[in-house]
């Protein structure tokens, strides 16, 4: 990183005040193409090299953190770096390959997808002023009335964290006794027992009950698999709640088999 | 059989009452079979008489395959105004960035974003995936089976797109790039032996 500086390879002196924000180390290259005024398919290697590693010499004196990212970039670029005087074989019919050719095919292709980006912020910033009525809670039958979200993967996932760190702060860790074992199927058995038709269970609150980490796992398996059995329905509510619904449906024997004991 | 008028007034209550983009599909199942051309041009003519329009408030346009209602983008400042609120949270460049690599390889893993970005894009993505913009669509079958994303239908509403073939194509921005760019890496390979 030192060598960085010492080489002083001529970055404009404007950059010494006003630093510019990149996105990650591939926009910094870009940036250098640019304001070097250099081809994407014929990068002066040496050049772009010193410049990137100046660059990442004046993020440390600014004391900004230097992202690993940058760092694995510069490296790669010292070793194109060095490919690049080597010798190269003359002999045979083939093209020689650059060996800048990977670089170019990324850097192309990012500045592809930062042009897309671009034309999305665009379109964004314009349409961030259209405005919609709100929905409004329709005032049919109240159960249908919570449903008024559909529950992804992430949500219940991202809820399940979140009874998982609370129930950790609210139990800090204490001697332990004994190793438990909770049944997934003991819990499905008695999330199913415990769900009449036309009452649902308030998931978070029912997993903030157990008596531990473990037996909140096997509960949230158990939840799973009755999800993926369509026993239950699952629905969001206003308040952040997950409402657990019975289902029309009957559970075999055989699908109960396949919950795992 | 009904008449034109009436499907049109028809259709433009249901936009008024609905609050998401409403296909044609739906629109259909109100009127008998032998309606279905007129209830079409019902649509179409709701959508020109609500054209965008400098003396017009309220605009109807076709997003995530149907029609809606909305203000029309220029009066943003006005309702702000009225309604004292200030402006919404915009997305960050790292964000749009990582939304248009989902946008246009999806389904794409975690892996893949952060290769093409060349940064590490977990915490975007989680942006992203609460902000409704994207989702999980599964997990790709290789070491690690990292999770696979795609748009969502918030997506095509915020971005006004009526479906995912209405994205640019990525090839126009290539216009920016010199043509035959491979052919001039290899001439220079030639020239510096």
């Amino acid at each position: 990183m030192t060598a960085a500086t010492e080489t002083g390879s001529g970055l404009p002196a404007e950059w010494r005040v006003r630093l510019p924000v990149f996105e990650g180390p591939l926009d910094l290259l870009l940036h250098l193409v640019r304001v070097n005024e250099v081809e994407i398919s014929d990068i002066p290697v040496t050049l772009i090299c010193d410049q990137f590693h100046e660059y990442l010499g004046l993020m440390e004196e600014l004391d900004l953190d230097v992202a690993a990212e940058y760092l694995y970039e510069a490296a790669l670029l010292i070793q194109l770096k060095s490919r690049m005087l080597l010798p190269r074989r003359a002999d045979g019919d083939e093209p020689e390959e650059d060996p800048r050719q990977e670089l170019v095919e990324r850097l192309l292709e990012y500045r592809r997808l930062k042009e897309a980006s671009q034309s999305l912020a665009e379109i964004h910033g314009l349409r961030m002023g259209i405005w919609t009525r709100e929905p409004d809670l329709p005032d049919a039958d109240p159960d249908e009335r919570l449903d008024l979200g559909e529950v992804s993967l992430y949500d219940l996932l991202k809820a399940f964290g979140q009874v998982i760190e609370r129930y950790d702060r609210e139990h800090p860790h204490a001697l332990r006794l004994a190793v438990e074992t909770w049944s997934v199927r003991k819990q499905f058995d008695r999330l199913l027992e415990r769900l009449a038709p036309a009452r649902p269970i308030d998931l978070l609150d029912d997993l903030r009950r157990r008596s531990s980490r473990g037996e909140a796992v096997a509960a949230f398996l158990a939840v799973l698999e009755l999800l993926r059995l369509r026993l239950v329905r699952l629905h969001g509510t206003g308040a952040g709640e997950l409402l657990l619904y019975r289902t029309d449906r009957a559970v075999s024997d055989e699908e109960r088999e396949s919950v795992p004991s | 059989m009904t008449e034109q008028a009436e499907i049109e007034a028809v259709v433009e209550a249901v936009l008024f009452a609905a609050n998401e983009p409403i296909g044609e599909p739906r629109l259909l199942e109100l009127f008998p079979d032998d309606d279905r051309k007129r209830v079409l041009a019902a649509v179409d003519a709701v959508l020109e008489r609500y054209a965008e329009r400098p003396n017009r408030g309220v605009m109807a346009e076709r997003v995530a395959g149907g029609v809606r209602l909305a203000t029309r983008p220029e009066l943003a400042g006005w309702l702000r105004r009225f309604f004292d609120i200030r402006g919404r949270q915009r997305l960050s460049m790292a964000a749009l960035e990582t939304l248009a690599i989902v946008a246009y390889r999806q389904p794409v893993s975690g892996p893949e974003i952060q290769e093409l970005r060349g940064v590490n894009s977990s915490a975007v993505l989680k942006t992203l995936l609460e902000r409704r913009l994207i989702r999980i669509a599964g997990r790709k079958p290789v070491v690690g089976k990292p999770f696979l994303y795609a748009t969502t239908r918030e997506f095509l509403v915020q971005f006004g797109l009526s479906s995912l073939q209405d994205l640019p194509p990525l090839e126009e921005f290539e216009e920016l790039a010199q043509p035959g760019s491979g052919r001039a890496v290899e001439e220079a390979a030639a020239s510096s032996e």
